[in-house]
């Protein structure tokens, strides 16, 4: 209805969904972890009851979000869009909570890509946007998209407008 | 164009003041206090102190020589250092607004202290001037005034499609301010009344009470003076209404003093608010920079039809060491002459009363939203069970009542919600018993953003955001209006391409 009209069409590249996957993984693991140290010394100086509680309270909470994040990337994959025009850039996100963010390019104040170690492994990049008002980030572009991306949006950014 | 200028000599004396006053504390404690004690520590902290105050007032006079300020078309220069110079170039276009604060001391020797407030961030973000004379702050300020208004015509002159017609006749603008408000007697007594300053006199009371009690233990007389009191009938009758009385004097005379000499005034440029009657502060934006308006509405407020308009500016709004809120219009204006006024002042705003309501369906949304504090606040009280007032049920009676309150203020928010977009003007109005109506500019408007949970996906409704520059950046929004205003606004919003202007 709404969002067919103007929606940005621009996807994210597929492999975000494996470095998403793989860097949920870790950290679960480490999660996971420290609550089995927790859970031992629990267990081993058999400290107060409510603390037991809270830290079975906190696995469960641990082994739903651990399933949530095997399903999460290919939802987040699946919705993200995002465009730019000579004027505006757009940004859309979220199945469960739709954001849908409008920012006008001669907002923007500075761009740049990052790479961390996962990202690499699979050729990609993110970049992040900071306007006057707040940042944004898009995650996880194949790195010479990124890259086209991220001087595209420079020099749109270049015209200024008179503040006032 | 002005030539390279030291600031005001007074501003040593300022400064000296200003050590003066920090160092007491050090003082008293190192040279009174522990006048006779041996220790290391003390004796240490004396040569300290003696060094810290010696280093300081050198360098209090040493700043004096080495900072100096300039002026010339476009913008401010300020330099400083002794032996690493730094120079420092503000435009005054980014001069957002411009505080003054004139305090007592200030006032002694006819100067003030000036803030030219810029939109940056960090601590060098407005040029200060701590004392300056009130000629020298007037003609900077004009000056300031001029060399922009000079440089709008020209970029407009530049560009074609712009209305020039209002920048047109700029040449007499200087001089005939239009005072717009002054406060009556009347509107200070119902100022002292709205703000219920009548009723401040008793915590200061009480804790200048618990204060003298603290030192000389006056407990048990207090006691005995009230019990005899309290035993005949006309003595306390005459207590109370003395008490009533002083109440109130203390409670107008606080009133005067801080809103006696309010004034609002503007020219063709700018618009000026001056306070105060001991210290003064004046605020003073360009009518351009304003970035947004908002009417608050209190209970009590809307009780007595009164409202306040605050000007959202994006530099700073603090002045000195008080962060007043400097950038409201009267607090405490009737509401028809609150809207009244800022078409006044500020002719190329609108504000229209005529706005649309929220739809039915976004109020049963709203309802069934599961509350967070109602949640942890019946598991916390279900867990300890406490009983008030030897009430054993007490527990599911406070939860019953918080949910009552969430509902109803709820309710009361669905009621007072109201949106528009209106031509170039995005308007709304939110809040339950405090209520606060945000009108702002496309041009304005630095990013919009539209959310939809999953309950407004599936009843059609969506929650839209607004972002403004202020410091810090203003986040305004309206949440369940319906989903062909979330795509009118987008709409909106792109037409910002035929208003901006370009460098």
């Amino acid at each position: 209805m709404y969002s067919q009209t103007n929606a940005p069409q621009k996807r994210l590249s597929k492999d975000a969904v494996k470095v998403w996957l793989i860097s949920e993984m870790i950290m679960n693991l480490i999660g996971f972890m420290i609550i089995g140290v927790l859970l031992y010394l629990d267990y081993r100086f058999s400290w107060k009851e409510w603390i037991g509680w809270i830290l079975i309270g906190i696995t469960m909470i641990a082994v739903l979000g651990a399933v949530w994040s095997f399903i999460n990337p290919f939802l987040l994959y699946k919705n993200w869009r995002y465009d730019v025009d000579e004027e505006f850039l757009q940004l859309k996100s979220g199945v469960l909570y739709e954001e849908h963010q409008l920012v006008p390019m001669t907002k923007i104040q500075s761009v740049a890509t990052k790479q961390g170690p996962l990202l690499r492994k699979y050729g990609l990049c993110s970049i992040s946007i900071e306007t006057m008002g707040s940042s944004h980030t898009i995650p996880a572009l194949p790195k010479d998209v990124a890259i086209k991306l991220r001087n595209q949006i420079a020099h749109y950014a270049k015209i200024k407008e008179v503040e006032s | 164009m002005t030539k390279t200028k030291r600031y005001h000599p007074l501003l040593i004396l300022f400064n000296l003041w200003k050590l003066v006053k920090n160092s007491i504390f050090f003082v008293i404690y190192l040279f009174v206090i522990k006048a006779d004690s041996e220790s290391n520590f003390v004796i240490y902290g004396r040569i300290i102190f003696f060094l810290a105050f010696g280093i300081t007032l050198v360098s209090i006079i040493l700043k004096w020589f080495t900072h100096k300020y300039e002026l010339d078309d476009r913008s401010f220069h300020l330099y400083k250092g002794f032996l690493s110079k730094s120079e420092r170039t503000i435009p005054f276009s980014k001069i957002q607004n411009v505080n003054r604060h004139t305090s007592l001391l200030h006032r002694i020797f006819k100067v003030t202290s000036t803030n030219f407030e810029t939109g940056m961030r960090g601590e060098e973000a407005a040029v200060k001037f701590e004392v300056i004379s009130q000629i020298e702050a007037d003609r900077i300020e004009a000056h300031i005034t001029s060399a922009s208004r000079h440089e709008l015509t020209t970029i407009n002159s530049n560009n074609d499609n712009i209305e020039l017609s209002s920048k047109m006749d700029t040449e007499n603008a200087n001089s005939n301010r239009t005072i717009h408000f002054k406060p009556t007697k009347s509107d200070i007594l119902k100022a002292s009344f709205t703000s219920l300053s009548f009723f401040i006199l008793f915590p200061l009371i009480g804790s200048f009470y618990f204060k003298i009690n603290e030192i000389f233990h006056v407990e048990e007389e207090v006691e005995g003076i009230f019990m005899s009191i309290m035993s005949s009938g006309w003595m306390m009758t005459i207590i109370i209404i003395v008490l009533v009385i002083i109440s109130a004097t203390f409670g107008i005379v606080r009133t005067f003093l801080k809103y006696g000499k309010y004034q609002i005034s503007s020219d063709h440029d700018r618009i000026y608010i001056t306070k105060g009657v001991i210290e003064e502060t004046t605020f003073s934006i360009s009518k351009e920079k304003v970035q947004a308006i908002e009417i608050k509405q209190s209970l009590m407020k809307r009780l007595l039809g009164l409202a306040e308009v605050k000007l959202t500016s994006a530099g700073s709004l603090s002045s000195g060491e008080d962060t007043l809120e400097i950038n409201s219009l009267y607090p405490f204006l009737p509401v028809k002459r609150a809207y009244k006024m800022v078409s006044e002042i500020l002719p190329s705003y609108e504000v229209t009363t005529k706005m649309t309501r929220l739809p039915r369906k976004s109020l049963w949304v709203r309802l069934f939203k599961p509350s967070w504090i109602w949640i942890i606040a019946t598991a916390v009280l279900f867990y300890f069970k406490p009983s008030i007032l030897k009430v054993e049920q007490a527990w599911w009676i406070l939860s019953a009542v918080l949910f009552i309150l969430i509902a109803v203020s709820r309710l009361l928010d669905f009621c007072n919600t109201r949106y528009i977009l209106n031509d170039q003007f995005i308007q709304f109005k939110t809040g339950s018993l405090t209520t606060s109506l945000f009108v702002s500019k496309r041009d304005k408007i630095i990013e919009v953003k539209v959310t939809r949970n999953i309950v407004q996906q599936m009843v059609g409704l969506a929650s839209i955001g607004t972002i403004n520059r202020a410091k810090p950046v203003h986040h305004a929004g309206v949440d369940d209006v319906p989903l062909e205003l979330a795509a009118s606004l987008y709409q909106w919003y792109m037409k910002r391409r035929n208003e901006i202007k370009v460098e």
